[in-house]
Parts: structure tokens; sequence; C-alpha cells
């Protein structure tokens, strides 16, 4: 979202450098030439008919054609996206990505998707940029385990979605070899400045305001006119972009106030306080920040009869005595419907406020500079500037962070003894379309020959530190993954077995860390079949707060919770799009 | 208790009749009401519409109107909530453009004490069964002040169970926004009309006589569409079901 915000797609093109777009909604809306009208399902305007003409007369513009005789089931549009994207992915030199968090103590950053190609993008290309907004950024590695949580229970109603990788910095032999990360103002700070509209800033984007809004729901993601729809879109664009175009001074008006919005929000942004707030700057004018500095707009020029016709129902209902009883009976003041739109604003400089220090973000540049060394960041200064003088309001950094912060949350759901809690990984893991085996370590050898021949896979693919003995008895030729193995040789093997780092019972994760018997992050994504080995009970623990405490930021991990999935087409569920679309898990013990 | 009702601008100009319902129902419970003269305005649709400095003065009036008594019943969950949600904010806001604390000292005594009218009834009076007969199929819909705003919760819906001869009926989708929204509805009309014909559409489907609502600004609306798309029922205030007895039916 970042980069449509930016126009990053359009930009690369005028420089002669295709950009493809990698996720399903998101490649359907560019080969449709057409604008996102959704946060996370950008194509819900389309429907499954509307897709499959889209593929079929696009797709051969831009690389691999759709297969012949291409029908509109969500299953064979998704298969055909996989293949004309995965041609992409194996070639790529660049990948570009945004973030869905960044760690300021860590300088780790963290996507969370469901397909698989944020995972392409992140770990094939060669270089690696991260184009994400300053204001994704937590303070701790800890926080994360609130809301790695959150955002798929309020995004998609699932305990967790599918994939999510973190990296800091890069890996020798795994991954980019070059990572570049831009941290994007382009109005954040401004908003930043703001009392009342800074909340804003904390939304995760997990659409839930969006589903819920009963003026979305009748007038439609494209009627907000930018990359941010819906409720969020109303209170953000007018505050990223300022409220002079027409469309930005009428967004705080979409709205009829009902409060459903801030009712779901995970965060507690109270978007219709804000919605008022951003209504009084179109109207009545005042202080604001653009470009870093305090600006005073002047009230805008068309609301100016609905003004007058507010001051006057002002003064009659505080004068109860003085033209009672007609002033008192005028039920409504005039509305504005009739008066030309379009108001403009006018904009004065005041000097700037003194600054002050801290914030997280200047903790995440100083990570990135240790780990490199050096800090690619240009405009450093400036931005960190703005970030002190916005937060001028705000006390310093005391009482502490951690100790600011309530963890009194629940650690675990439910008591359980260790059986239940195996068990209890496996029932979770198998809700979400993973297929799990269970047995002694004596029988691991025999009982994954007997699936890769199940499977019909000729060829396994085997990290570097995986235990010999596990494969010991297979039939499958074992292919040794090696720093110089490309994409596609991976892509043509039929079976990838891995051993894992740890597994999450409540959410029916497995986290993989990349040690030497799980190997680097691409071969458990490009083949078509993943069989993870997981030793119970030691690799098991009950929820996300657990496991974040057992995990290495510095290392790049991967939590799998089942098979690829989307639902970008009419919101129908399709397993596999471009991670493996078979996922089996052993539990040995 | 000294308890003044604060009738709303809309009750007032447009809706008598809902007052007069309150007055008759809350001396039927012996609670003596008055009805401060003086008042007028809680400031709501200055505030909503981005006039919060010209919603300021209106709300040290209401102030200094009620600030006297010991309860203040409103039969409208929009301005209920004003008062005691966003008085609070202007207050603050007032302080935090340095204008001192004057303002929020001014309004902080009429906030914890103004009620809604089913409020009142069930937190202060403790009361459900208001001893009220009312024959019809009746449909209840939470306006979003109400719910979200004040939460209001199931006590509308509690005191309608109580009324004699009354059929209470589910309402679908009742926690959806009807689509008045004050100058939303006429800002963006298209929008605001498609959300009160669902409203309306989904209220014949329960077979109800009437729509109930705590707030007559939403009932206008929702009324409004009724006309519009020739619908059989009608909207009712709350209070006017509860005022009404075998002996002066309102029906
Ligand atoms: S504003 Fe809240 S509900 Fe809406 S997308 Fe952001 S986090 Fe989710």
């Amino acid at each position: 979202m970042a980069t449509q915000e930016i126009g990053l797609n359009e930009a690369l093109e005028a420089e002669g450098i295709r950009a493809y777009e990698t996720d399903l909604a998101e490649l359907i809306v560019q080969l449709g030439k057409d604008r996102p009208s959704h946060i996370l399902v950008p194509a819900i305007h389309r429907n499954r008919g509307e897709i499959r003409d889209i593929f079929a007369r696009e797709m051969g513009e831009w690389g691999r054609p759709a297969p012949e005789g291409l029908t509109d089931t969500p299953a064979e549009l998704a298969d055909a996206a996989r293949l004309h994207l995965r041609e992409k992915f194996l070639r790529a030199k660049v990948g570009i990505s945004g973030a869905n968090f960044m760690v300021a103590e860590t300088g780790t950053l963290v996507v969370v998707e469901s397909e698989g190609n944020g995972r392409m993008c992140l770990t094939l290309p060669e270089t690696l940029i991260s184009v994400v907004g300053i204001e994704k950024i937590v303070p701790t590695w800890r926080d994360l385990e609130v809301f790695l949580q959150t955002l798929p229970r309020s995004s998609t109603a699932e305990r967790m979605n599918p994939y999510t990788s973190t990296w800091t910095g890069t890996t020798d032999g795994d991954g980019p070899s070059a990572f570049h990360l831009v941290l994007l103002d382009n109005g954040r700070t401004d908003t930043l400045a703001d009392e009342v509209g800074r909340q804003a800033l904390r939304c995760i984007r997990c659409s839930a305001c969006l589903n819920v809004c009963p003026v979305y729901e009748r007038a439609g993601g494209h009627a907000y006119g930018s990359v941010y729809p819906g409720p969020i879109g109303a209170i953000l664009s007018p505050q990223l972009r300022g409220t002079q175009s027409e469309i930005d001074a009428s967004l705080p008006y979409a709205s009829s106030l009902c409060g459903a919005c801030y009712e779901v929000c995970p965060v507690a942004i109270d978007i219709p306080e804000v919605l008022v707030h951003l209504r009084e700057r179109v109207v009545q004018g005042g202080p604001v920040t653009r470009e870093g500095n305090k600006v005073v707009l002047k009230p805008a020029k068309g609301h100016a009869a609905e003004r007058a016709a507010m001051r006057a129902a002002r003064w009659a209902f505080s004068h109860p005595g003085a033209c009672a009883p007609a002033a008192a009976r005028v039920p409504h003041p005039p509305a504005a419907s009739a008066l030309p739109a379009g108001p403009r604003q006018g904009v004065e400089r005041l000097t700037r406020p003194p600054g002050r220090a801290g914030g997280a973000l200047p903790r995440l540049v100083a990570a990135h500079t240790r780990r490199k060394g050096r800090c690619q960041v240009s405009s450093r200064e400036r931005i960190l500037g703005r970030v002190r003088r916005a937060l001028a309001d705000v006390p310093g950094d005391e009482p502490s962070y951690e100790e600011a912060v309530g963890r009194d949350y629940l650690r675990e759901h439910g008591d359980r003894s260790v059986e239940e809690t195996v068990d209890l990984l496996a029932e979770n893991l198998a809700d979400y379309r993973a297929i799990v085996h269970r047995c002694t370590a004596d029988d691991l050898a025999a009982t994954l020959a007997g699936m890769l021949a199940a499977r019909g896979a000729r060829t396994v693919l085997v990290p570097p530190g995986l235990d010999p003995g596990w494969l010991a008895t297979t039939d499958a030729e074992r292919v040794a993954d090696t720093a110089g193995s490309t994409p596609y040789e991976l892509d043509r093997v039929d079976s990838v077995v891995t051993a894992c780092a740890v597994a999450v019972a409540e959410t029916g994760t497995i986290v993989l860390d990349c040690s030497p018997d799980q190997g680097r992050r691409r071969i458990t994504l490009v083949p078509d079949h993943h069989i993870c080995v997981v030793r119970v009970p030691d690799q098991v623990v009950s929820s996300v707060p657990q496991v974040m405490e057992r995990l290495d930021p510095a290392r790049p991990l991967t939590w799998i919770s089942g098979p690829s999935a989307t639902s970008d087409i009419e919101l129908d569920r399709v397993e596999g799009v471009h991670g493996p679309r078979t996922l089996e898990v052993i539990l040995v013990g | 208790m000294r308890v003044a009702l604060f009738l709303t601008c809309v009750n007032d100009t447009l809706y008598p009749d809902t007052g007069r319902a309150v007055v008759s129902l809350l001396t039927r419970l012996g609670v003596e009401v008055d009805f401060p003269m003086a008042q007028t305005c809680c400031g709501q649709a200055h505030y909503n519409t981005g006039y919060r400095h010209e919603a300021e003065p209106l709300a040290r009036h209401f102030s200094d109107v009620f600030g006297g008594y010991e309860a203040i019943v409103t039969p409208s969950g929009s301005c209920g909530a004003m008062v005691r949600e966003l008085y609070p904010r202007m207050g603050e806001r007032a302080r935090a453009e340095g204008r001192g604390d004057t303002l929020a000292a001014t309004l902080a005594p009429v906030v914890p004490k103004t009620y809604e009218l089913t409020e009142f009834l069930v937190d202060v009076l403790g009361v459900t069964d208001v001893g009220a007969y009312y024959p019809r199929t009746v449909t209840y819909h939470p306006t979003c002040h109400g719910l979200r705003g004040l939460g209001l919760g199931e006590r509308p819906r509690r005191l309608l169970r109580a009324v004699r001869g009354l059929e209470l009926v589910e309402l679908p989708g009742a926690d959806e926004c009807c689509g008045f929204g004050g100058t939303f509805a006429v800002k963006n009309a298209d929008v605001s009309a498609a959300m009160g014909a669902d409203k309306v559409r989904n209220a014949e489907s329960t077979g109800a006589d009437v729509l109930c609502a705590a707030d007559n600004s939403c009932l206008m609306h929702i009324g409004g569409t009724m006309t519009r798309l020739r619908s059989g029922l009608r909207p009712v205030h709350i209070a006017e079901i509860l005022a009404s007895t075998e002996e002066e039916p309102a029906v």
C-alpha cells in the first residue's frame, strides 16, 4: 500500500522499469488497469467472470499467458496466477516489499500474509527494497506478541495467517544479499503533530472498520479516492494529503458517525472523533502542520453560508429570550448541500516550535546503523527532527516504555497438560489443512519413506543439517540444497523435508529459523510439497507470547500456519497459491 | 429529587408529544418533573458538523440552565451522548488550546447527572415495568449513539417487554445505522437514503406495526423513508409507548 500511496509503479514505468504486482488481488487490479477498492481484498469489486476475462486478455501482454480454456472457478484462476507469477519470481533481480511492523530494538521487519508472494519477494531476488511508513515501528520485540495475534483475528478472523516472515538485515547465503529500507514519511510526521488526528497512525490496516461500515458497503472503495478506503481512509487521506482538494475536504463528511468502526477497531482509533476534528479543520480552519511547518489554515470558503447559519443558530440558542419563540424553534441549521463544492484553504506560515528528543524511529534507525556500520537513510535528520517537534506536547519517556505498557494480558489461553498441548497443536494444524502424522523416533524414517512414496515423490530436497537417518530408507532421490542451487532447480524437486525450530499449539503454527536442519527460507517455499518434522513435546509451546521468548530476532524467521491460501476471488478460499500446496507435519515423540 | 426534562430542540419543535409523554410517564412514576423554560439546544449539530467553537456557548448555556438539578432526563440518545461523551472532550480541547480549565469546570457538573430516558428509568428509578399498555407488534431500533455511545444495551428492550399487550419482535440488522447522521443525510443523501431503505425493509420483514426507537432524529429519517416507500409501519418514540396506559391508550 505504501508503494501505491507514493505512485511507485508509475514512477518506475516512467524510468522504463516494469513492476509486477504479486498479490493476487493486486495482480487483478494491475492487469485490469484498475484501482484498489479494499485494504485487504483490493479486487473485491471484481467477480470471477471479470477476473477470468482480465487474465485471458492481459496475462499474455505481461508474461506467461493464461492457460487455454481457463474457466472462472477460483481454484483455476489462482492456479493461473501461480504459473504466471512463478516465472517472474524465479528470475526477478529485485523485489520490493512493504512491512506490517518494524521492531526498533532489534531492527527487524515483519510481513504478515496469506499467499506466499511476500515470501517469494523477500527471499528469491538478490536485492530487496522495503518501503515502509514510519508509523509501522513498534518499540520492542515483545510488542509483536500482541500484534501478531491481533492482526489476523481482526482482518480475516483467523487464529493465525498462513505466513509471517521476519528478517533483520541480510543473512549470508540465504535470501537477498542487498537490503534497502526506505522509511516513508509522506505526511506522517505532520499527522503525528496533531493531538487528535495522530491516533490514525496506530492503524494496523486490518480492514475491520471497512467491513462494518454502512457507508463503505454502499459507496464502495473507489469513492474514497485514495489507496486507503473506508473509515480509516476518511481520516488518513485528509491528514496525509491535507484538506485542500475537493475529495480530501469531503472525506471527513463521508460518515454518519454511527461509531461501528470505532467499536471494532483493534487499536481503538476513535474514528468518529477524528472525523469531527477534521470537519472542524475544513470549516473553521486552525493550526496544522504541513511539511514539518506549523501553519494556520483559513476556513474553507465553500462553507460560508453554513458557517453563518451555525453562528446564527448558536446566537439564538444561547439567547433564548432574545427572539423566542421563532428562533428557538429552528430545528436544523440550513444545510450545505446547495452550496458550491470544492472548499479552498489559505495557508500562512508560523515559526517552528522547539523540538524534543524521543521515539522508536531513532532507535530503529540506530539498530540498522549498528548492523551495517553506516546509515543509508537519507533525509534522516529532517524526519527525526519532525518527529521530535511533532511530539513536543507528549511527556518524555518516563516511566520507561516497559513500565508504561500493560502486559497483564493472558500469556496462554487455558490450562493444559503437556499431552493436551500437543493434541491441540495437532488439532489446529489439521484445522488449517495441514496433514498431521504422529510417530515415534524409531518409526520416523519409515513414516517419511511411506509419505514420500504415497505422494509419488521422485526427488526430495534435503537441508544440509538434516539428520541423515531420517531419509535413510526412502526411495526418492535426495537432492542437497547448496548455495548455488537456482530457484529453477528448487522448482523441479517434488518434495522437501525439514525440521522446525518450535511450534505453537494455540495457533497451529510451525516456526522455522533457518537452522541447518531447516535450511534456507526458499527451500520450504518453492517446492510444492513440504514435510516438517516437529519433536514433541520439547519443540511445542502453547501460545504466541511463549514462542516470542524462544526465538532469536537476529535469525530470519518463517511462521507457517497451513498451506498458502487466498480469498481474493469473491472471498472464496483457495488453498495453495505461491507456497507449497501441501503441508504435512509429523509430530515425533 | 429535582428532575429536569431536557426536551431537546428537535423534540421541542417537531415532536412535542414526546415531551408530553415523558412528563406523564415520569409523573405517573412519582417523579416531580421540572421543565426549565430557558433550555435550548445541546450543540450537537454544531459540534458534529465541525463547529465546536460555536457549540461552546450552547454547552455553557446548558450547564447554566440545568446545573442546579439532581438529574437531567432527555428522551434522546444522541443528545444524551453529546452531554456525557462530548462535553468532557470539549473541555479537554479548550485546555489543549491554552484556554485553561474554565470550560471543563463549567461543564463538569452536568455530565454525570444527564440520563437518557430509559437509563433513568432502569438505573435511577430501578423500574422495568412502568405499568404501560400498548397492544401492538413492535420492533426496536437501537440508535447508534444510544447503542455505542451511551451503551443503553438491553434497557429499552426490557422496558418494552414489560409493556402489557405489546409483542416485541427482533429487528434484523438492528445494530446498523439508519443513515440519518445529522448533516450526513443532506451531504450524502444517496447513501443515507439507501441505508434508510434497508432499515425500513428490515423492519417490514418482522411483520411489526410499529418501529420504536429512543431518538426522534433517527425516527424522523426512518419515518420519512417509510412514507417514501409507502410502508404501513409507523415510527413511534419509546416514551410514547411507555406513557400509554389502558385508561389513556396512545393507540
Ligand atoms: S482503523 Fe482500526 S479497524 Fe480500521 S483498518 Fe485500521 S486498525 Fe483496522
